[in-house]
This record gives structure tokens, sequence and C-alpha cells, in this order.
């Protein structure tokens, strides 16, 4: 991954907007942001350092300007830049603090102090992966947690799909579960995993990640599971219901999030298809989070 | 009483794959915004659009939570879409890549219309057809 990149800043007429999108897109922008500055839109374009030189950029303001005059529209402004990658990733951390989630969850920031608290705390630096607490979904994932691993159970073996920063898996081997098997297609969070075990001083034993799907987890435990965590998208949740269904023992357990309420219908017919019971939906927000358990 | 917005950001990025990298990580982060947040909400509402450019305004607030609205997808994207076609033209007003017909125009015209400057179907066809042209796509009757 890139460490420093061109910004690539247009100001241009409104008239002029998917134009210069298109240009920047054609020039290999994976996205674009824009801003309203007085009646002129600032658009900005971004692009891997390695994969351009100062001489393209010119050539893209020269062909930004053609288009321009080509439409009876004023000549844009552009200029560019190198950014480098830790000039957001910086900014956001300093807006994270310790966070209570449920009864018994506080989250803290890999980077402060925990507080003094009676409360489980789960020491998190999510990198570039997902979970950080704060959203809706990982809150109903844990709330639910709390509710599925009361008293504490070590013969228990629990599947973490798409692990994220795996605060999920974390949180339940804090609770009491014996092993978590976590997986995600993205190395980056393989990685943030894996560093946030440490930080949370688990036994590597405990909580095993491995980069890949669902599929993978039969192989990595050896057998079935006892509940399986998923908080992805409703998309990849709906095609991974059978998977789903052969990694967990018969009177084991699902907690599945990412979903929103109007797309929970459709999940909960499919998941009684294949023979799940929805035993709860909790809501937080527009996310809804199924607790659901095989007979 | 209603929070105020600091900041308007437009992000037109891939359907579903809203990521911490640019343009998301540096437009929303610093404003202060959750960046992993923002891209899982916007995966899963555009997900079903996958393969399209999904433009998307989020409204920062004070309190750095924030509120989105998507928005349609970009003329080029419609116009590539509706020609059948992956590039557009390197030379515009040279090189010809593709054509659309002019009922073609129009239905992205209505596509974009809640989007544009535009008072009526003319005038938002007129501005669609300008970016048409740049693409080296003709107009055809």
């Amino acid at each position: 991954m890139s460490n420093h990149w061109w910004e690539i800043t247009i100001l241009c007429e409104p008239m002029q907007e998917d134009l210069v999108f298109w240009r920047l897109e054609e020039f290999g922008c994976r996205g674009t942001a824009s801003e309203y500055q007085g009646d002129s839109r600032l658009i900005r374009g971004y692009l891997p350092q390695e994969t351009s030189k100062s001489l393209d950029l010119a050539a893209l303001a020269l062909w930004l300007r053609q288009d321009a005059l080509s439409l009876e529209l004023p000549a844009p402004l552009a200029q560019w830049r190198v950014l480098d990658e830790e000039d957001w990733a910086s900014s956001w951390k300093e807006h994270w603090q310790p966070q209570e989630i449920g009864d018994r969850f506080l989250i803290c920031p890999a980077w402060l102090t925990p507080p003094d608290s009676d409360r489980t705390i789960i020491r998190l630096d999510p990198g570039a992966a997902f979970g950080t607490g704060t959203h809706a979904t990982t809150q109903l994932c844990l709330e639910s947690l709390e509710m599925r691993v009361t008293p504490e159970r070590k013969d228990l073996i629990v599947a973490d799909v798409g692990c994220g920063s795996g605060i999920l898996s974390i949180g339940a081997l804090l609770l009491g579960m014996g092993q978590a098997y976590a997986v995600d297609t993205d190395p980056l969070s393989v990685k943030a995993t894996a560093a946030n075990r440490d930080l949370n001083h688990i036994d590597p034993e405990r909580l095993i990640v491995k980069k890949g799907s669902v599929e993978r987890i039969p192989k990595m435990v050896g057998g079935q599971v006892d509940g399986v965590l998923c908080n992805i998208l409703a998309e990849v949740i709906v095609e991974m219901i059978p998977d789903l269904t052969e990694i967990v023992k018969p009177k084991g357990w699902g907690i599945l999030s990412g979903i929103l309420l109007d797309q929970a219908k459709p999940i909960a017919d499919i998941l009684e298809e294949y023979g799940w019971i929805v035993a709860t939906l909790w809501k937080h927000d527009e996310w809804c989070c199924f607790n659901v358990r095989r007979p | 009483m209603a929070k105020k917005v600091v900041a308007l950001v437009k992000l037109a990025l891939p359907a579903g794959k809203a990521a911490a990298t640019p343009p998301v990580g540096p437009a929303l982060g610093q404003h202060g915004v959750n960046i992993m947040a923002f891209c899982k909400e916007y995966n899963a509402k555009t997900a079903d659009q996958a393969g399209m450019v999904i433009p998307v305004e989020i409204s920062v607030y004070e309190d750095r939570s924030f509120t989105f609205t998507l928005k349609t997808p970009p003329a080029s994207v419609l116009i590539k879409k509706e020609a059948g076609i992956e590039k557009g033209a390197g030379e515009p007003n040279v090189q010809t890549v593709g054509s659309i017909t002019r009922e073609q125009l129009q239905k992205i015209a209505e596509i974009k219309m809640p989007d544009l400057n535009a008072n009526d179907i003319e005038a938002a066809m007129k501005i669609v057809a300008g970016t048409a042209k740049n693409m080296g796509v003709t107009i055809s009757d």
C-alpha cells in the first residue's frame, strides 16, 4: 500500500464537475472528494505517488483546461502536492476516547492509558480495519455476547467471520469463552486482530486468526464451533448462511450484524429456511443484530 | 436544538468499496469523523449497486457525528454504461469512441436532474451532452 499520494486539487465551475470526475477517473484516481468554494466546486482526486510524475499531472491540467474551453466555461485552476498518509490517520485518533458498551465492556484506544473501571476493558488499535467499537453494529454484537456468554464457559469455541480489528473475538474470550477462530479476507484485518490479541494479553492459542472466509473455519477448528460471530454486510451474510449453518454445532448459536433494519426480513426468511431459529432481533439506530440458534 | 453542520463533503466512490484510503481518509479525517463507521454505512447502502460510482454528500456536525445522502452517479459513468464502452476518448473533439441516442441522453438527464443545476430537462440534456462530447461519445437521432 502506498504511503504517499498525489493530491490533485481542481477549482472549477459546478457544470464541469462530472467532466473533471471523468478525467480524474481515466487518469487512475480512485474516487474524488469535492466541496463548494463560493460559487465554484473544489474537487480533489488522489493517486499513489509512484504511479505518476509531475509531467503527467501537468498534462492532466491541460486536458482539464481544454475540456472547460470546449464547453465555453472558464479554465479551471489545477494544483497538486504530495500528501503523507499520516495526515488524516492521526487526526481521527485524536478524537477517539474510551467508551463504555453494554453493561460490561469498556473499549479503550491502544494509545491511551485505560481508566480505572470495574468493566472488562478491550484495548484496541483498529488500524485500517473495521471494528472500533463506536459503530452501532459492533455495539449490538458486544451486547449480544454479554447475554450469550454468561456464565463463563471455557469449553466453548467461537468463530469470528470477517473479524476486522478482532474486537468481537477478543470480547468473547474476555467474557470467558475458551477459544476463538477468526478469519478475514483483508490481510490488514488479520494483522490488526493479531496485534490487538497481543495488546489484550490473550494467548495466541486461544485466538487463532487467518486470512480467509467462512470456508476456512472447519479446517482451522477440526470440527464445528459452538457459536459464530459475523458482523459484515447483509449481502455477504446472505451468501454465507449455508456455510455458517455447516460450521455451527446443533444447539449452537449465531450473532449476525452489519444488517440494516429494512434488510432484516429477507435475512430472517433465509435463516429459517436453513433451520435457524431467530431468538431475538436487536435494533440500534437503523441497524439490527440477529441472535439466532440451531435446534 | 439542531446540531450545527461544520462541513459538507461530497465523495464520488465505487459502490460498496469505501475504505480509509484517499479520498475518504483525507476528506473526513480532517473533520475528525469516524472514517471506518462511514465506510461501513456507505458500503452497506451501496453494495447492491456494485460496479457503479455512487456519490455521497456528507454533513459533518460539530460533535463529529455525520449523516449522508446518496446522489446520482456521475454523468460520465451513465454515458459509458449507455454507450457500452469502458473508456472515453483520450482527445476530445478528435476521437469518437461510441454513441448514444437522444432517448438515452434524455434518460441520463432524467436520472441526473435532481443533482444538476438545471431548470428543465432540456437544460439537463445540454449539460450531459457537453460531457458526452468531451468523452468522445456522439449523440445520434
